[in-house]
């Protein structure tokens, strides 16, 4: 028993000396529960996405169509934008021509246009259009079941103007009026209430179909019945902006977000073999020929931005052979992006390696980034899921523009002039962390 | 062919060398003798324009060596004190590396690496995977690869750390060879036998500062005895033992009396004091001074870590 409690010891000694190890046992758990947890809502009271940006333009001077439109800007999910910014920083209400170039720079996904014609006395029932950048597909089927939801909520008033229109039209005003009051009339004398109200109710729309759609003792399928009833009623036009033609949108967005995520963690692997080369002596025999330190630099960068680049691009087309994602089509934008993000990939190794002490440390914070650089970046859920602070958080990190770069070639097929401030915030990204790498590297005993 | 001037090399609060000046001719085997930590490694890596000086000037023919001139180190060799070699590469393609980051390519770099092999004794292991050698057959190596380029100084760190008899000695073979053919060496070892085996002229170093330099029969009259006397300690030896010290200098290490007598007094004397207590002569072994004896004398016997 005294052997066994002394190996016992000597294994608690070793993983309390080994920081590295504590902090891949514990601290990166801990950081990837928090995450997942924001993301689900997990401690919230009210749980769901929330801001999720969303347009909005009401062509209608219909007061039902207001309530939409209030009911829409109630709900916490979405970041309801309803004002376009002029160059002059002045502003004034979107329209329809608005939203298209708006979707397409990506200020947001999702746009519901109310128009003037909502209730027609051609046709019945509702008439809506939605415009939509369904680039991730999670959030997309959110949108959708959100706006279902609150359009059927608040709907049945204008369904009953829309009945009211049709009538008007088939047997003139007059006689509307007459039939109005006389039902209201039979409905107070046979139930009770206010005639005239009854009637004014009747004139505005007002069926009751609110509360019946809001359930009550209605059968366990009830609601779906309703709101069967309804969608048939209501006639919405969908528009997709943007990546009509992509056969694989959920394929897109994972084989980017896991590529950039797994090349990550490669290269920071390949960083940290630097104090392996630098333990053996390597280092020293390579500087100790006709060659600087600048050269063994580069040259190490230049090797990880063409192994990333070999290891995106196998990805990508295991993506094409296992879901068609559309690779060939878009090859020399892919090329460009992939490359921009194998160098900012490299970069990050290489200052990793140059702020660690040693090969252990550099391994466990690359763990810790890497693991929470693709939760909040976007590599495994999209970030528009997540609480509005952490989705200000994702743009500060790689796996962000990068997965942003992919989608901007892959799902929207931008083209290299609209690829350039992706492509300039990478490279951006990799001068940065590269001029930390090369500041720290010239400071550090590695090399000597 | 190498000068080193009052060379002063820190590491923020510790002083690795302190004021070295030395000078190593063009053909000369120089061996660097120090315990660990005395400043060996530090003063070979700023020959090797690996680190830069704090103080101090160090020239190869007349040119300074700095950090900042990598065609300069044409003329170098290294042999690190690891294995710097990439374990999964063959030994073909290291020194296919290590030749082309000198200048060599085409028939001129495969005949060199030709030669290195055969002269390490691995022309037939040209195909495995370093990571598949010996640890000899690795520090063999690791002395080819510095030797592709044909330097004018060869600085060996250590080379034969860990190393089987048999290969050490075709280590020792092949620098004899080549010191002969004129290249010239700089060895770092705590070796004595390393030293006193191959080193034209040696240079023992300690705490950064160069505390002994010359041949080693140059060194060896540093002594201040010539000759040291060892018997068993025990109750028989107790009373020489006692008697000794107003003669000489007397230690004892591990059960053994070690006397060195006084220059003025004669070793007939000794002899004459032993018979007179009943001491058989057999107890008696005489040996002359070692580097060895020099290096603790003039190092110390505190283990350095």
């Amino acid at each position: 028993m005294r052997i066994i409690l002394t190996l016992l010891g000597k294994d608690f000694a070793n993983l309390r000396r080994n920081r590295a190890a504590l902090v891949l046992t514990f601290v990166v758990p801990m950081v990837i529960i928090y995450i997942v947890g924001l993301v689900f809502g997990l401690g919230r009271k009210d749980s769901g996405p929330t801001g999720i940006p969303f347009a909005l333009v009401n062509a209608s001077d219909n007061p039902a169509a207001a309530k939409l439109v209030a009911a829409l800007l109630a709900e916490k999910s979405f970041h309801v934008i309803t004002t376009f910014t002029n160059p002059d920083r002045t502003e004034r209400p979107l329209t329809e021509a608005d939203l298209r170039p708006l979707i397409r720079d990506r200020q947001f996904s999702y746009a519901l246009v109310i128009p003037s014609d909502v209730i027609s006395d051609d046709r019945l029932g509702l008439h809506l259009k939605i415009l939509s950048d369904p680039r991730n597909d999670i959030e997309s089927q959110i949108v959708n079941g959100l706006l279902q939801k609150t359009i059927f909520t608040s709907a049945p008033q204008l369904l009953g103007q829309s009945l009211q229109a049709r009538a008007k039209k088939f047997v003139g005003g007059p006689a509307l009026g007459r039939f109005n009051h006389d039902i209201a009339q039979a409905v107070a004398q046979a139930f009770g209430g206010d005639p005239a109200r009854i009637e004014r109710d009747m004139a505005q729309g007002d069926f009751g179909l609110a509360r019946a759609t809001a359930g009550g003792p209605a059968p366990a399928d009830g609601q779906t019945a309703n709101n069967d009833f309804l969608s048939k009623l209501v006639q919405i036009d969908t528009e997709q902006v943007v990546g009509r033609d992509v056969q694989s949108p959920a394929a897109t967005r994972i084989v980017g977000g896991y590529a950039v995520m797994f090349l990550l963690f490669a290269l920071s692997n390949s960083a940290a073999a630097f104090f392996d080369e630098q333990n053996a002596g390597l280092f020293q025999r390579l500087l100790a020929s006709p060659m600087s330190r600048a050269q063994l630099l580069w040259s190490r960068f230049l090797y990880g931005v063409l192994f990333g680049l070999g290891q995106l691009l196998a990805l990508f087309f295991a993506g094409h052979l296992l879901y068609g994602v559309d690779v060939f089509g878009h090859l020399g934008n892919l090329v460009l992006v992939c490359t921009c993000v194998a160098a900012a990939c490299t970069g990050f190794g290489m200052m990793l390696a140059a702020v660690a002490r040693t090969a252990e440390a550099a391994r466990s914070l690359a763990t810790l980034l890497v693991i929470t650089m693709s939760a909040c970046g976007g590599a495994w859920f999209p970030v528009s899921l997540m609480p509005e602070f952490m989705q200000h958080i994702a743009r500060f990190t790689l796996v962000y523009w990068a997965i942003e770069g992919f989608g901007a070639v892959l799902w929207a097929g931008d083209s290299l002039g609209q690829l350039l401030p992706i492509v300039g915030i990478l490279l951006g990204t990799t001068a940065a962390v590269m001029g930390i790498a090369v500041w720290r590297f010239n400071r550090s005993p590695l090399f000597e | 062919m190498l000068l080193i001037q009052d060379v002063i090399k820190r590491y923020g609060a510790l002083t690795a060398l302190d004021g070295v000046s030395l000078e190593v001719k063009a053909g000369e085997f120089f061996g660097l003798l120090g315990p660990n930590g005395a400043g060996k490694s530090t003063l070979m890596s700023l020959v090797a324009g690996l680190r830069a000086a704090n103080a101090g000037t160090l020239t190869l023919d007349g040119a300074a060596i700095t950090t900042s001139d990598p065609a300069g180190r044409l003329a170098l060799g290294l042999v690190p004190q690891h294995i710097a070699l990439y374990e999964e590469l063959s030994a073909d393609q290291n020194l296919r590396i290590f030749g082309q980051l000198y200048g060599l390519h085409g028939a001129t770099l495969k005949e060199r690496i030709n030669e290195a092999l055969a002269a390490v004794q691995l022309a037939d292991r040209r195909k495995v995977q370093v990571k598949k050698f010996s640890g000899g057959m690795q520090r063999r190596l690791n002395l080819a690869a510095a030797l592709l380029h044909r330097p004018k100084l060869l600085l060996c760190d250590e080379p034969t750390v860990g190393v089987d008899p048999q290969s050490r000695n075709a280590i020792f073979e092949y620098l004899e060879r080549l010191n002969r053919g004129g290249l010239t060496i700089i060895y770092s070892t705590h070796y004595m036998e390393e030293a006193t085996r191959l080193c034209s002229r040696i240079g023992i170093i300690d705490h950064g500062r160069i505390l002994a330099l010359g041949t080693l029969d140059e060194l060896l009259t540093r002594l201040p005895f010539e000759e040291e006397i060892r018997f068993p300690a025990g109750p028989d030896t107790a009373p020489l033992a006692a008697r000794l010290p107003e003669q000489g200098e007397l230690t004892t290490l591990d059960g053994t009396h070690r006397f060195r007598p006084r220059p003025d007094w004669k070793l007939s004397a000794f002899y004459q004091l032993t018979e007179s207590l009943g001491l058989p002569a057999r107890l008696f072994t005489s040996q002359r001074p070692t580097l060895e004896a020099l290096f603790l004398h003039l190092t110390g016997r505190t283990i350095r870590e």
